[in-house]
């Protein structure tokens, strides 16, 4: 749900976490964030992407350091109302809808706070209308196509109208049509976009901002032309230029 | 293997039926769970000599797999499982209960020729019918209801939540762990083309793998249900009866009611 805030909705300072003593996997992140940025989160394999979104949403609670989001620091206590605030749409769209057909997943979190029953179908009406999915309203899950999924996975969380949506590697295993579809849609949700992704050109193509991770530290943050454009900064941790820009430098060379 | 791909298209088979536009579909989950309820109640209410009058409860799901436009034989088929089952159920019957009822083919005092029918085979019979009207009731329930809308049913009836969110979550669960089985046995079948089913030393390994495997999954989705909200009741539209799914269990009430006291 909408919290209406308009500065900063992310804050994270000093922020440590490890799944086991001794092990840390995030080890000293500061970030904020503010209402319509949209971040790419990028780095290798292991670095701790999908552990740092977990944790913003509360999945992980035995972190350290601070961890605000939408005003509220992350704990048990305040756990329902960021999780009104948060969007979370994972990477396999399976686990994400399991209900059995579109607009019975689309109505699932609205219906779980208590909306009004017209407020949750004017929400599954809106959240289907924004992904351009409406003729699929109500398709069985197991019917649609890969595209097809990842855009009801977030038709699922555009209806809780988040301030924050989550993304893990959201263009996975897409064709060129649907995410090229999954970008024009992405780029028309104002709302703040955290996205984490190995497919720098995707990042490329919905981010204004991107941050390197690398070693559980936050290596580099900034403009995207900037960071996507440094083969040296890329390469030294375990990335490559997006395609589209090393195909430039090709043919420039 | 081809078994665990053939169950999960069943599966989506059967939640295809459940989505259908048919007005049966339509009728309020509630009235179809009470009919069916109250249905098998009555079939099981019957003597067990009682066969005249428990072939005319065949009217329920003969009227439901007609008007309903589902295929007998394809319930049957799916139903192959525990048709058996419920069939074999009184098959000791005739050994035990031996007083002869009556004679087909012979008159009254007329001698010994003709066919003794005892009280144990007109019982097995019954029993077989009871069974059998039971599992195609509760068929033509889940045929034309989502287990969604039957766990809404149940909450209505004020089923204890964790109950109805145990029967929830396994059936998704069945799907979700006949999926990663799928998975599974396709990535060994495609590496071991020559062998004939699965190697008795993989066994142990892929078991273990099927079940971490699914775990993480359902451990997936049940993070994605909490984070939109999921706090251990699923909430459903409200959904008001219409004066169809009043008709509907009270004309089959009745119908029931009317065979079992005064047919």
């Amino acid at each position: 749900m909408h919290t209406g805030i308009k500065g900063e909705l992310l804050k994270i300072e000093n922020l440590h976490f490890s799944y086991e003593r001794g092990q840390e996997v995030l080890s000293g992140i500061d970030l904020s964030a503010r209402d319509g940025e949209s971040i790419g989160i990028i780095g290798s394999n292991g670095i701790g992407k999908s552990t740092l979104m977990k944790l913003l949403v509360g999945l992980y609670l035995n972190y350290e350091g601070v961890l605000e989001v939408a005003g509220h620091p992350v704990s048990k206590k305040n756990l329902s109302h960021i999780r009104e605030h948060v969007g979370y749409v994972f990477q396999d769209s399976d686990s994400q809808l399991f209900l059995s057909t579109v607009e019975e997943d689309v109505a699932f979190g609205p219906q779980n706070y208590g909306l009004s029953d017209e407020e949750v179908k004017r929400r599954v009406d809106e959240a289907l209308k924004k992904v351009h999915i409406e003729p699929l309203r109500k398709k069985q899950n197991y019917k649609l196509s890969g595209g097809e999924k990842k855009l009801a996975s977030i038709a699922t969380i555009l209806s809780m109208e988040p301030d924050i949506i989550i993304m893990d590697e959201p263009s996975i295993a897409l064709d060129p049509r649907n995410r090229r579809n999954l970008i024009t849609v992405l780029n028309d949700i104002k709302t703040l976009k955290l996205i984490t992704s190995h497919d720098l050109d995707f990042v490329y193509d919905t981010c204004n901002r991107v941050v390197l991770l690398d070693e559980g530290r936050i290596i580099a943050d900034g403009r995207p032309e900037e960071i996507l454009r440094d083969r040296k900064l890329l390469e030294s941790h375990g990335l490559e230029l997006p395609l589209g820009f090393s195909r430039t430098i090709i043919y420039t060379e | 293997m081809k078994y665990i791909e053939d169950n999960l298209k069943e599966l989506d088979k059967l939640q295809d039926l459940q989505q259908r536009s048919h007005w049966m579909n339509q009728l309020h989950p509630l009235g179809k769970l009470l009919t069916c309820v109250i249905y098998i109640a009555v079939v099981a209410s019957f003597h067990k000599y009682a066969l005249d009058k428990l072939l005319l409860m065949a009217c329920f799901p003969v009227f439901s797999f007609v008007i309903g436009e589902l295929s007998l034989k394809n319930a049957l088929s799916r139903m192959k499982l525990i048709l058996p089952l419920v069939l074999f159920v009184g098959i000791f019957n005739p050994f035990f209960d031996r007083d002869v009822l009556f004679i087909i083919g012979s008159a009254q005092g007329a001698g010994e020729s003709g066919i003794f029918v005892t009280g144990g085979v007109i019982s097995m019979i019954s029993l077989m019918l009871k069974g059998l009207y039971s599992v195609l009731a509760a068929y033509v329930l889940i045929a034309t209801t989502s287990i969604e809308d039957i766990c809404y049913a149940l909450r209505l009836l004020h089923v204890p939540r964790i109950v109805v969110i145990v029967i929830l979550l396994i059936y998704r669960y069945f799907g979700l762990m006949g999926n990663e089985a799928d998975r599974i046995m396709t990535a060994y079948r495609l590496r071991a083309p020559k062998q004939n089913g699965i190697d008795y030393r993989a066994w142990g390994t892929l078991v273990g793998q099927w079940l971490l495997r699914s775990m993480d999954r359902a451990g997936e989705v049940y993070e994605s249900m909490t984070l939109r909200g999921f706090n251990g009741d699923f909430k459903k539209e409200r959904r008001r009866p219409r004066w169809q799914d009043h008709a509907y269990i009270i004309a089959w009430t009745c119908v029931c009611l009317l065979i079992r006291f005064a047919a």
